[in-house]
């Protein structure tokens, strides 16, 4: 006992009250000393459990908002939020906020959104990956032609990866920018990711591995030998469409029905 | 005159914009590329960017993730641009204090940022103080320093030594002509600047050695007389001018013959305050002027010695206040001193660049001994700094641990690709379109394009691939035979019974001495007749200096508009590689007749089984022209080919 006592402080200033302080106890039983030292003890004990427990509790309570740049995660996380538009820029860092979902319950998680830029996404996906309980994979409707290549390889990239495969997260597929006439529907883009999936497969598995000797993933997606469709997936997979932006621009409503409702089911 | 002004979070929310009269065009395209190009790729260094006809600056806010950005016409100079975005983010926190502190971006979303008055007004003033100012007016002749200086004092005599600063520069005469000022003074007690002339010729007229000693005596005695002589020299020489000429005093001669004499001993203190002169007079085997004999080991102690005990005395006066002042502090606090040492770890506590500078400092030194480009190092620790400058540690954190931490996400992020990579994919996508896909190797000397090309034909035919060699390095002896041994070896691997009768492998030669340029573009053509899926091109190695080869290799590229040109290039080099990348980046720009030049697109890092850790080539590289590694050689067989892990090069890159 004195020694903690004189371990705590070694200055001058404290040193008369550390003597009184010394007198007092000593004049105490030395059985009570040790009793209020074990019920100490347990108090730590159970603060330290109770954190582990709602830890566990609350370790997948994210929706994550994930897709390539420019595709409208910012715009739709305003949307989501507050229903208001909001004019958006690249984003740099990830932003987060609680999400009162739309249904009898009222259950509320945290909503993420993760940056796009192809510098960024991997890291801030590595970040969140274990705290999802869903990914919403936002996919630019109206340019998806051209960038089917790097949205099969993104969602790849996330379908294999092994805390994502482990976790199984429910997988929503948004294809916003609807309110662009040229924009694919959701059947289509459905369809096209299917393709380019299969033909991911066999190159990605054959790609080199790393320079310290890690392999890539080596999870399979969908089943050997037969063509690969979302429904092979281990996870609930989703396609729906969705306009962040609205049929009439920033003073209207934006035509999130569908994903707020799906969101509602998690 | 600003086009506009935008405050918007890290997280990609616009908090507030405002758009110059008359500028319709939106803004999101310049400030994108602003946001892509300077803040991600890690040159936040300096805070201007050009986009177009576009002169944008930034400044980031890292307490409450802001950023703010002004856009103006480029051909404006405006010189409050910096000064008033300062002001702007000032006025902004303060303003918005308890919406920014709340976490979670649902205060931003909701809130409401009616900036417009505070802004119209700090432009105002911005724009009135710039142009209070205006052009400094030119001195009269009178109120200029000139007109004070004597006529005489300004003519500059043959020699090289400058009898100036006389009459109005009396201190600064005796600060600056010190080791001179001995002779320099008997001189200008004679009165005519001509006979002034001739003695100075005269001056030179002493050897080198001779003059050499007598400034040295003349500092060694300087340094030993009081300090408080040198004020009083000064006055002396404008009233010695008018007495006439004088005798001359040579220090060395001396007055008489019995001063001349050194038999004795060594000098006596009187004109020997250099003893140092004298020994090395003294000693034989010393000769100054000459390469001959020993040199004169450097003796501190003697005659800089004084001079050292001049310059720590005050040294030890300044210490001895600082720690005086330090000590106090410690006294009255010596309570608070423990806390603030706990405060130090617990609780909020901005970064400034004080607190960053050492352990940025040494980071940089870790980096350059890890083999990053000097350059790149110091460009980084910059980003980094710009990056943390405000940011508010959290509990329990230290500063070294934030700045290595932030150090360590943006290496990462330089070495992420910022596009998808995948040759295979794209190999059958052209396979498909029905053409070849077109890979071209460039780098300097001896890097192994040559092996590494057959590493890669080798992964290529593995997956079922059919591959043309080119052989358009015509100039080094052995480059064709060397890929024709390479060419049997595959094709005896994979032999051709298996793969429907025809060889995975094929060489497309034309010998040497020709035109590299003219044997890919029949290469080419052949793989699409013969429907091969890959042609990979082997180019001679050239230094990036070599004019007439660069434009070579520029030419080839050009013309034959390949899918991939990989720059391959070593994993030993250091500073070179920024040399390298530059000047071969320079030559595809500068002689390709297109809008948009092919320049290198992705980087082959070889030798990388030579070096342990020191993996920062990887880093010099990607920051250089941020392109991706796509492979990564570590051998010198077939199998030796491997992809870039970026957070393992980090991890070896980071660690101590």
């Amino acid at each position: 006992m004195e020694e903690k006592i004189d371990v705590e402080a070694g200055e001058n200033p404290f040193q008369p009250y550390l003597d009184s302080l010394r007198k007092v106890l000593e004049d105490q039983d030395p059985i009570f000393i040790v009793g209020i030292i074990v019920s100490l003890a347990v108090v730590v004990i159970t603060f330290v459990l109770l954190k582990y427990f709602i830890s566990s509790k609350t370790v997948q309570s994210a929706v994550l908002l994930v897709g390539l740049s420019d595709s409208g995660k910012t715009l739709l996380f305003s949307r989501l939020l507050s229903g208001k538009f909001k004019k958006t820029q690249t984003s740099i860092t990830d932003s987060s906020a609680p999400y009162k979902a739309k249904n009898e319950r009222g259950s509320s998680w945290t909503l993420v959104d993760l940056p796009g830029h192809d510098s960024l996404r991997p890291q801030y996906v590595e970040k969140f990956k274990s705290a999802a309980r869903a990914m919403v994979f936002v996919v630019d409707s109206a340019i998806f032609q051209k960038e089917v290549r790097d949205v099969a390889e993104f969602l790849y990239f996330l379908l294999t990866d092994s805390a994502v495969y482990r976790n199984v997260p429910s997988l929503i597929v948004a294809c916003n920018k609807q309110d662009i006439t040229m924009a694919k529907s959701a059947k289509l883009i459905r369809q096209q990711l299917e393709k380019e999936m299969n033909t991911l497969r066999v190159t990605r598995s054959a790609a080199l591995s790393a320079q310290d000797g890690s392999a890539g993933a080596s999870v399979h997606l969908g089943k050997k030998g037969k063509d690969f469709e979302f429904s092979q997936l281990p996870m609930k997979v989703e396609f729906l469409e969705c306009s962040a932006r609205g049929s009439k621009g920033e003073d209207g409503e934006a035509d999130i029905a569908s994903l707020e409702k799906s969101l509602a089911k998690l | 005159m600003l086009d506009f002004f935008t405050i918007f979070s890290k997280g990609g929310i616009v908090l507030w914009c405002f758009q110059g009269t008359g500028v319709t065009e939106s803004f999101t395209g310049p400030v994108n590329a602003l946001i892509r190009s300077v803040i991600l790729q890690e040159r936040s260094g300096n805070n201007s960017y050009t986009h177009d006809a576009m002169s944008l600056k930034y400044k980031l806010d890292n307490e409450f993730e802001l950023v703010f950005v002004v856009g103006f016409q480029k051909i404006l100079t405006l010189t409050y641009v910096d000064k008033f975005i300062d002001d702007v983010q000032l006025h902004f926190r303060d303003r918005y204090k308890n919406e920014l502190e709340q976490k979670g971006a649902l205060a931003l979303l909701n809130s409401h940022f009616a900036f417009e008055d505070d802004f119209k007004l700090l432009l105002r003033e911005a724009e009135e103080s710039s142009k209070a100012r205006g052009p400094t007016s030119m001195r009269s002749f009178n109120a200029s320093l000139k007109s004070q200086k004597t006529v005489k004092s300004m003519i500059e005599t043959k020699g090289g030594d400058k009898g100036k600063e006389q009459g109005g520069k009396k201190n600064k005469n005796a600060k600056k002509e010190a080791p001179a000022a001995e002779p320099m003074k008997g001189e200008k007690a004679k009165a005519p600047a001509s006979v002034q002339k001739t003695v100075e010729n005269d001056n030179q007229g002493m050897t080198q050695e001779e003059i050499i000693q007598k400034k040295r005596e003349e500092f060694i005695r300087k340094r030993m007389g009081a300090p408080v002589e040198k004020p009083s020299k000064s006055p002396k020489p404008a009233k010695e001018k008018p007495k006439g000429k004088e005798k001359r005093v040579w220090t060395l001669g001396g007055c008489s013959t019995k001063e001349l004499d050194y038999s004795q001993s060594n000098g006596n203190g009187a004109h020997a305050a250099g003893d140092q002169g004298l020994d090395a007079q003294a000693d034989p085997g010393l000769q100054l002027s000459s390469m001959k004999g020993d040199l004169l080991a450097v003796d501190y102690e003697s005659s800089e010695g004084d001079e050292e005990m001049e310059v720590e005395e005050e040294d030890v006066v300044k210490r001895v206040v600082v720690a005086d002042t330090s000590k106090k502090i410690p006294k009255k606090g010596a309570f608070g001193g423990m806390f603030g040492m706990l405060k130090g770890l617990v609780g909020s506590k901005s970064l400034s660049q004080e607190d960053m500078e050492p352990v940025l400092d040494k980071m940089r030194d870790h980096l350059i001994a890890k083999n990053v480009a000097a350059e790149i190092a110091s460009q980084l620790c910059d980003s980094v700094a710009k990056k943390l400058e405000g940011k508010v540690m959290g509990t329990f954190t230290t500063v070294a641990s934030t700045v290595k931490g932030a150090l360590q996400d943006s290496l990462v992020q330089i070495l992420q690709p910022k596009r998808r990579m995948d040759i295979l994919r794209d190999v059958l996508d052209a396979r498909t379109q029905r053409r070849p896909f077109v890979i071209t190797f460039c780098g300097v000397n001896g890097v192994g394009k040559s092996t590494n090309l057959a590493k890669i034909s080798f992964w290529l035919i593995e997956n079922g691939i059919t591959v043309l060699i080119a052989a358009c390095d015509t100039f080094r002896a052995g480059a064709v035979e060397q890929l024709r041994t390479h060419q049997r070896r595959l094709n005896s691997l994979h032999p051709p019974q298996d793969h429907g009768g025809r060889p995975v492998v094929q060489l497309y030669e034309k010998g040497y001495g020709k035109d590299a340029a003219g044997i890919a573009m029949e290469a080419i053509a052949y793989a699409r007749n013969q429907a091969f899926d890959v042609v990979l091109v082997d180019t001679a190695g050239r230094m990036q200096d070599n004019t007439p080869l660069m434009t070579a290799l520029a030419k080839l590229i050009a013309v034959n508009m390949p899918d991939l040109v990989l720059f391959v290039g070593e994993a030993l080099v250091g500073n070179e590689a920024v040399d390298q990348l530059v000047k071969f980046n320079q030559a595809l720009a500068d002689h390709s007749m297109s809008d948009k030049p092919r320049l290198i697109d992705g980087i082959v890092l070889t030798k990388f089984d030579t070096i342990d850790d020191k993996v920062g080539a990887a880093i010099s590289m990607t920051y250089i022209t941020g392109q991706p590694i796509v492979f990564v050689g570590t051998g010198q067989t077939y199998n030796d080919l491997r992809s870039l892990n970026a957070r393992a090069v980090v991890g070896a890159l980071m660690k101590a």
